[in-house]
């Protein structure tokens, strides 16, 4: 097994260099995510806790679980120095246990390994798989803005924010501010891609560097924002993408469409008034509608929100609630809104994901398109040669 | 989970052409036609103009109709039944012959004397304007002239990759129809069905008004004589073909919503005996549908569609 990266002289193994049944390792680490969990035991319902998440050397990130972890608690940012952790796999993926059998103490910073994140490769965006790592982008910044999420106890702000090169786009998230803006072009290295939703995405922590640089060759955001749209098909070969553009007929409307109930903490829907969550709520009505686009070469499920449901049905939450008064039927309501829009054509833009159900596209703009009847038919009779 | 199948574009002379049938396999078979100009149908989106139905059978009040669906190029029959109550009360608000999309699932229909019937099982009709009537013939003719390109580029290049022809622009399963379709209808007059488009152009121009169909609708679809058909012992007539077709929707309206892919031979029968017909007659149906190859009945009292 060659051991990238690691010199003779150091007696752990990069994290890089890890496999399946390579036996017990000494390995350094910077823990970067952590979840204290606790589970129980069948046989005599005794608790056992456990921290679980990811740690990093630079060279890769790989999971790991901490069984019986100190009482006072870890800290994100540690780093770590462990002797004896078993190597699993999961997924394909090598994984970290430490167990009683492993040595764990705290290491200084300077003991991980230096990666030279100049040097590490350049990478266009539409090459990133999850759980690539060690690379290099060359980028502009399409748009970016901050959002405030739980990371289980935890309140953090994440930069989301959708980045692009000349090989396509990708969703990014960057849990240190960087000061990105919109429209600037920067250089990123010591970054990681993962799996969210579906589709890869650009990972920027603590140990990642941004460098501003010229690079006016890089695609305009505007433009990438406009750009036409493509065949179904295509994007779902794909598996989608951070924005993409489709246009279709809309054929018909997936459960649930029409008027719904959400839990009023988190907005799930709530199913016989009771939230996945927070249990037996008073839900809260709102509109949606999965409209089922088609384009003649494969379809995608629009997921509309009440904004959008609204402009395009034209009739509004207050009016269907006015309705159901009337006539307490909400079936009625599905079945009005897709008359109204059976047979439309859309262009539909955002963020698109593919799972066993098909293409879902979570729409940041939805234009009715006018059909030019004149030069359509212009354009036909020119294929058919000469006059039709 | 399968994923939904896509409505093609096409139109009714595209329809009537149609005479290969893929059967699906699996637990949820998936069934298609296919096109001889490149189409592998599971579901279409046809627009044109709509005639008013006709309740098939003899229940009161009938659950299933039937209406004549007509567009520059030729027609071809919309359905609706009870299992489809949304689209059955739209195709039965048609009064009066007016422009419409509809979206539906293809049946092909094959009689014993080989005589192949497409018909289309609606799953949404929506009557609209006749601007929007022509949008989408103008989408539908724009795709079926892209299908014919792509299998006029096949016809020369026999060897060129599905990579390479995804590269240029071709949706990989419109590569997968249209090779199909190549292989099985070698002998098709392309270019000919090219110069039938020309009244789906002028449709869209707005030089032709709306298709007005015939006054009544006949009692089947248009229908095409496939190659080779296998000669008719006695051939059927127009009342038995009616009762033969209304036997094989039930069979495969029921089969779709069985748990175990079957239709349950007791079903088939209450329910056309609510069609009006009845017990001796379903029977005679059904012996001749069975010995003609479109039936089979593996488990004592469980139907399917011979494979």
């Amino acid at each position: 097994m060659p051991d990238e990266g690691a010199p003779a002289t150091v007696p752990e193994t990069r994290l890089k260099a890890l496999r399946a049944g390579m036996g017990p390792v000494e390995v350094i680490g910077r823990i970067v995510t952590l979840t204290p969990r606790e589970v129980t035991r069948q046989s005599d319902g005794s608790r056992r806790r456990l921290l679980s998440g990811l740690m990093s050397d630079g060279t890769a990130t790989v999971r790991f679980t901490w069984w019986d972890p100190p009482s006072e608690g870890v800290d994100r940012g540690t780093v770590l120095r462990a002797a004896g952790a078993e190597v699993r796999e999961f997924r394909g993926r090598p994984e970290l246990t430490f167990s009683w059998k492993t040595k764990l103490a705290p290491a200084s910073p300077v003991e991980l390994p230096t990666v030279d994140t100049e040097a590490t490769p350049l990478t266009p965006v539409a090459e990133l798989r999850p759980s690539d790592e060690g690379f290099r982008t060359e980028v502009r910044v399409v748009r970016v803005a901050a959002r405030t999420v739980s990371v289980g106890e935890e309140r953090r702000v994440v930069h989301e924010g959708v980045v692009a090169d000349g090989s396509g786009a990708i969703a990014l998230s960057a849990w240190s501010d960087f000061g990105l803006k919109a429209g600037e072009t920067v250089r990123i290295a010591g970054g990681y891609a993962r799996a969210f939703r579906g589709r890869p995405q650009l990972v920027l922590d603590e140990r990642t560097t941004v460098v501003r640089i010229e690079r006016p060759e890089l695609p305009d955001p505007a433009a990438l924002l406009r750009a036409p749209p493509r065949p179904i098909a295509d994007v779902e070969d794909e598996g989608g993408g951070a924005i993409v553009a489709v246009e279709g007929i809309v054929v018909g409307l997936a459960p649930p469409s029409g008027l719904v109930y959400r839990c009023p903490t988190c907005r799930r829907s709530v199913v016989s008034g009771v939230c996945r969550l927070h249990g037996s709520v008073e839900g809260v009505p709102d509109l949606r509608a999965r409209i089922v686009l088609d384009d003649g070469t494969g379809s995608a499920t629009v997921a509309a929100g009440r904004e959008t449901t609204e402009s395009l049905w034209g009739v509004t939450l207050a009016e269907v609630l006015r309705r159901l008064k009337e006539l307490p039927d909400p079936s009625r309501i599905s079945e009005q809104m897709l008359e109204s829009l059976l047979g439309r054509r859309l262009r539909v833009r955002g963020p698109a994901s593919r799972d066993d159900f098909g293409l879902t596209v979570v729409p940041e703009s939805v234009e009715a398109v006018e059909v030019d009847l004149a030069a359509s038919a212009a354009e036909l009779a020119r294929r058919l040669g000469g006059s039709a | 989970m399968a994923l939904r199948e896509v409505a093609w574009r096409v139109s009714a002379r595209e329809l009537e052409s149609s005479l290969e049938e893929e059967k699906g396999s699996g637990d949820r078979p998936v069934g298609h036609v296919l096109s001889p100009f490149g189409a592998r149908m599971n579901r279409v989106l046809i627009a044109g103009t709509l005639s008013p139905p006709e309740p098939l059978g003899r229940e009161e009040p009938p659950t299933f109709w039937r209406s004549r669906f007509s567009d520059p190029t030729g027609s071809v029959a919309v359905t609706a039944g009870g299992f489809q109550p949304r689209a059955m009360a739209q195709l039965r608000a048609v009064s009066a012959p007016r422009p419409s999309i509809v979206v539906g699932k293809v049946h092909l229909y094959r009689g014993r004397d080989g005589v192949a019937t497409v018909s289309v099982r609606a799953e949404a009709i929506r009557g609209v304007a006749e601007t929007e009537e022509r949008a989408a013939v103008a989408d539908i003719v724009r795709q079926t002239l892209d299908r014919l390109d792509l299998m006029e580029r096949l016809e020369k290049e026999p060897t060129v990759s599905d990579d390479e022809l995804a590269r240029s622009g071709a949706p990989r399963p419109w590569v997968r129809a249209a090779r199909d379709s190549l292989r099985r209808y070698p002998n098709v007059d392309r270019p000919g069905f090219r110069h039938e488009l020309r009244a789906a152009v002028r449709r869209v121009a707005g030089d032709s008004g709306p298709e007005v169909p015939a006054a009544a609708p006949p009692p089947t679809v248009r229908v095409t004589r496939a190659s080779p058909p296998p000669p008719p012992r006695t051939p059927p007539t127009d009342d038995e073909r009616a009762d033969e077709s209304v036997f094989l929707d039930l069979v495969d309206e029921l089969s779709d919503h069985s748990v175990d892919g079957y239709a349950d031979l007791k079903d088939v029968l209450a329910q056309i005996a609510l069609r009006g017909v009845h017990s001796e007659r379903a029977e005679a149906v059904l012996a001749r549908l069975e010995e003609g190859g479109a039936i089979e009945e593996p488990i004592v009292g469980k139907l399917r569609r011979a494979e």
